[in-house]
């Protein structure tokens, strides 16, 4: 216990060696955060969560001072829908939760919860303790930044009284400096994925870029990522993708510069009728394994040992990619998050319909 | 406020003993529902809790107290939700005392209706992109997936034609939902489209129906349900050209509206949004936009008359049609032929004379 303590001691001064630590903390000030929406969450190093807020089209850094580190504990808490409406005053079919996020560092987990569920639904951000507590984590007075993401022209939004246009943000990663934000707008159908540096400066609004992916067919659309996850394949960050339309497609980080297109590899095809939800990358047996799950295919288990053997497809072929295996006992897995090293957390629906937060071990 | 006490449960802490505790909800200074114990001084925060609807066993309500004198003040971290019946603890003495308290929901009608289903024409392409959804007042969400349907022409639903993302794609104002039909269901050579085939098949009639049942965000259901029943012809693979829109341009000294008619339907929102007219030192020129002939026509209407001179109309580029053709490049794109290196963020300018 005491040599992961340590190692994770050093592993929080390295963070702070490495540049993250004080100028990114610093860069925040203490304030009300006024979030008008929670649609997704992603932690960063030392503690900072961040927040999509598709509603004011803007990313929220928070800090959440949960900087002690902790081991994890088994959670199972049985239906979290109703004690989260209890808490916060309403029946349970006023609550839905948005998204998870767990802390590396502390091993709480952070909810993104709408109370209500009109367009004045207020955002609420929870935290459950490694006890399985519950409770609220306040907006009020936090040290925060935010950035606004890019949207249509004001112009238009001025003259014609009001923009219907609106991101829907479905996921976002922090990965070294970079804020990687993937959303879908409510009216052009575009690929849509954002990097925005952190701290975030006022200057660089970040950059959008196009990603294509080959599949087996050879006509492709720059179809909206749904989630994705970052992923180191011979020293090189990479981002493992997975679109609205099943695909599951890598990328190099460095081919994301400002105003280009990027062809991405296709690298396994998840069936059709079927939408990925999210994804978590671990390590068992000395092997890189990919964890998703899905609204109606369940939860995948791939293996990335060949990842990078998979080459850009340039002519139409057969079904090409990484194989996976159904985890069959996991059915109605709505979020998933890595709880720490050998396990992962699941919001998931039971038979009876009670909404379930439970940790397992990796499979 | 009006608040029912509905029933003092419990009740040996209750009146007809002088001094008994009591328990109020009310609005404090602020205008926010507070609770107040009286009667029972130097209560701990812990001696008392609301509890919102009826199962025990779960937390109590969040948030914060203080004492006024000898008053317990407890002010609910949100605002309570009429018509749910919540019950205060009082535990003194190592007895408890529960009363329950609702705030009466507002008794309301359905008023909220369909306004329209965009596109507004009954002949759809087999590769329609999406359907906005417009409602006459904000409609809550979490149930958009369960209240529409696709039937074909034996009644029969599609199955799962739309993409249905959990984050439903509506406006601020929570008034229109974009629909997507599934696209993977739309691309040329997916595995979805060769498997089950696209959602709509050429030369089929379908009709999208909208449940009376969906609930608005005042928490009631429709006045009425929707139907819309449209025809489907063949795919629709050609990006919109500009140089096949009519401009009819209006004379100057005059308020006629600048007209832009298209040989097919253009997708509404975006119609909305991306075009503007401009003087040729690009400024643009204000005056509302009308959409109308089932979104074939743009009309443009000036603030302030015309002077004579030319204009020009720009539209971005990523003006779609119903299929989600762009101008100058198709919904899909052979990619191993074509990907341009740069991101087209454009306008085209169309140039049109205003003259006497």
């Amino acid at each position: 216990m005491f040599r992961i303590t340590l190692r994770l001691a050093l592993c929080g001064l390295l963070a702070v060696a490495l540049g993250f630590g004080a100028a990114a903390i610093d860069s925040l000030k203490t304030g009300k955060a006024d979030l008008k929406s929670a649609s997704a969450l992603a932690f960063g190093p030392e503690g900072v969560l961040f927040v999509g807020d598709s509603a004011s089209a803007a990313i929220f850094a928070l800090d959440t001072g949960d900087r002690t580190a902790a081991a994890a504990r088994p959670v199972n808490i049985t239906g979290i829908d109703q004690k989260i409406a209890a808490l916060l005053g309403v029946s349970p079919d006023q609550i839905l939760i948005q998204d998870m996020a767990v802390n590396p560092i502390s091993k709480k987990t952070y909810l993104a919860v709408s109370r209500g569920r009109g367009p004045d639904a207020l955002p609420v951000l929870l935290r459950v303790d490694t006890a399985g507590k519950i409770d609220e984590f306040s907006l009020d007075s936090v040290k925060f930044s935010k950035v606004a993401l890019p949207n249509a022209p004001p112009s238009v939004v001025d003259k014609r009284g009001g923009n219907p246009r609106q991101d829907a943000i479905t996921d976002l990663a922090y990965v070294k400096g970079r804020v990687f934000v993937a959303g879908l707008s409510n009216e052009e159908f575009s690929s849509n994925l954002r990097s925005l540096p952190f701290p975030f400066a006022a200057a660089d609004k970040g950059t959008s870029v196009e990603i294509y992916h080959g599949s087996h067919g050879r006509w492709e659309t720059n179809s909206p990522v749904r989630t994705f996850v970052p992923y180191e394949i011979k020293a090189e960050t990479n981002i493992l993708a997975a679109y609205t339309c099943t695909p599951l497609v890598k990328f190099p980080v460095s081919q994301l510069k400002p105003g280009t297109k990027v062809v991405g590899t296709t690298i396994a095809e998840m069936g059709n009728r079927n939408r990925p939800l999210d994804m978590v990358v671990y390590k068992k047996g000395g092997t890189d394994y990919l964890l998703m799950n899905n609204s109606s295919r369940g939860v995948m288990k791939m293996s990335l040992a060949n990842v990078d053997s998979y080459k850009p497809i340039t002519a139409p072929t057969e079904v090409a990619g990484m194989p996976y295996e159904t985890i069959a006992s996991l059915k109605g897995v709505e979020q998933l998050d890595k709880l720490d090293d050998s396990n992962a957390l699941l919001l998931m629906r039971g038979e009876g319909g009670s909404l379930d937060l439970k940790s397992i071990p990796l499979p | 406020m009006r608040v029912v006490a509905v029933a003092l449960l419990l009740s040996a802490l209750a009146a007809g003993q002088t001094g008994a505790p009591a328990i109020r909800l009310e609005r404090d200074s602020s205008g926010r529902q507070v609770f107040r114990v009286t009667g029972a001084p130097h209560l701990s925060t812990e001696s008392f809790s609301v509890y919102a609807g009826e199962t025990a066993g779960l937390p109590a309500l969040l948030g914060a107290y203080r004492v006024e004198g000898e008053t317990l003040v407890f002010t609910p971290r949100f605002p309570l939700q009429p018509g749910l019946r919540y019950r205060a603890v009082l535990r003194l003495n190592g007895r408890e005392s529960t009363q329950t308290f609702e705030i009466p929901k507002a008794t309301t009608t359905a008023t909220t209706v369909v306004e329209q289903v965009y596109p507004t024409t009954d002949r759809l392409p087999e590769n329609q992109l999406k359907l906005y959804l417009q409602f006459s007042a904000p409609m809550s969400r979490g149930e958009a997936w369960r209240r529409i349907h696709l039937l074909d022409e034996a009644g029969k639903p599609v199955e799962l034609p739309f993409l249905e993302i959990d984050q439903e794609l509506w406006d601020p104002q929570g008034k229109r939902l974009t629909v997507f039909f599934d696209p993977g269901r739309i691309k040329r050579g997916l595995t979805p489209n060769e498997e089950v085939g696209t959602s709509l098949q050429a030369g089929r009639s379908y009709t999208f129906v909208i449940d009376r049942e969906w609930v608005d965000a005042a928490g009631d259901i429709l006045r009425e349900g929707f139907k819309k029943t449209f025809r489907v012809g063949p795919a629709s693979r050609e990006p919109p050209d500009p140089k096949t829109w009519r401009l009819t341009a209006p004379q100057a000294g005059t308020s006629e509206p600048l007209r832009v008619e298209f040989p097919e339907p253009m997708d509404r929102a975006l119609l909305e949004r991306l075009l503007e007219v401009s003087t040729p030192r690009n400024a643009a020129v204000a005056g509302t936009v009308e959409i109308d002939r089932q979104e074939t026509r743009w009309r443009f209407t000036p603030r302030q008359p015309w002077q004579p001179g030319q204009y020009f109309l720009r539209v971005e580029t990523i003006l779609e049609d119903l299929a989600g053709n762009s101008i100058g490049r198709a919904f899909d794109v052979d990619v191993f032929e074509r990907v341009e290196d740069r991101i087209r963020r454009e306008t085209v300018s169309l140039p049109f004379e205003v003259g006497r």
